[in-house]
C-alpha cells in the first residue's frame, strides 16, 4: 500500500499540516504582539503559550498516528525511530548540560531541544527506512 | 522467523505489491517479514494463512 493511499499516514499529515499552521499564525500574533502592545501579566504568559500549544498539537497529532496506524512494521519503524530521536536528543542535551556548567560552553536554549529531537528521530526513521528496503 | 511466503506468491504470480495490497499493508512490511527481518503479529499471522488457504504452521517455521 501506497504511504498516500493509508489513511492513517493521510489523516496525521492534515493534522500535522494544521498544527503548522496554527504554529506559524501564534508565533506571528505572539512577536507582533509583544513588539507593539508590550503585553505584561497572564496575558503575556499566554501569548508566550500559543505557539508551544501549537506544537503540543503537533506531538499529539503524531500519537494519534501511532495509535491509528493499521500497519504493524510501519508502526514499529516509527516507534523506533521515536525511541532513538528521544534517546540521542536526551544525550545531546545532558551532555550540552555539564559541559555548559563546568567548561562554560555557550548556552543552548530549550526552544531548540524539539527540533533537535524532529531532525534527529527524522534521520534514525531515515536509516530505518534503508535497512528494510 | 524463516517462511515460505516467496513460494506462496510466486505460486499465485504475486508480487510483494499484489500481496501488501490485498494484506493492506506497506509493500516494505511484506518484503521484511519475507526476508525475515521482521516477525508479524498473530493476527497478521492469521490474515496471511487465511489469504492463502493455509495454517501458520505451512507458512512460518520457529527456525531463524
Amino acid at each position: 500500500m501506497n504511504c498516500m493511499k493509508n489513511p492513517a499516514v493521510r489523516r496525521y499529515l492534515a493534522r500535522f499540516s494544521a498544527a503548522m499552521v496554527l504554529y506559524a499564525a501564534f508565533l506571528v500574533l505572539s512577536i507582533w504582539l509583544f513588539v507593539h502592545h508590550h503585553p505584561t501579566g497572564p496575558v503575556a504568559w499566554l501569548l508566550a503559550f500559543l505557539p508551544a500549544l501549537a506544537i503540543i498539537l503537533q506531538i499529539a497529532a503524531f500519537g494519534m498516528y501511532l495509535s491509528e496506524e493499521k500497519d504493524e512494521f510501519q508502526r514499529n519503524l516509527q516507534v523506533q525511530a521515536l525511541l532513538w530521536g528521544i534517546g540521542a536528543t536526551l544525550s545531546v542535551t545532558v551532555t550540552w548540560g555539564f559541559l555548559e556548567s563546568f567548561v562554560q560552553l555557550r548556552h543552548m536554549d530549550l526552544i531548540l531541544v524539539y527540533p533537535l529531537y524532529c531532525g534527529l528521530s527524522g534521520l534514525a526513521l531515515g536509516i530505518q527506512q534503508m535497512r528494510y528496503r | 522467523m524463516k517462511n515460505r511466503l516467496k513460494v506462496l506468491r510466486a505460486e499465485r504470480n504475486w508480487s510483494q505489491a499484489d500481496l501488501a495490497e490485498r494484506l493492506e499493508v506497506s509493500r516494505q512490511s511484506v518484503n521484511a517479514i519475507e526476508t525475515g527481518k521482521f516477525d508479524p503479529s498473530l493476527p497478521l499471522a492469521f490474515r496471511l494463512a487465511r489469504l492463502f488457504e493455509t495454517t501458520i504452521e505451512a507458512i512460518f517455521t520457529d527456525e531463524h
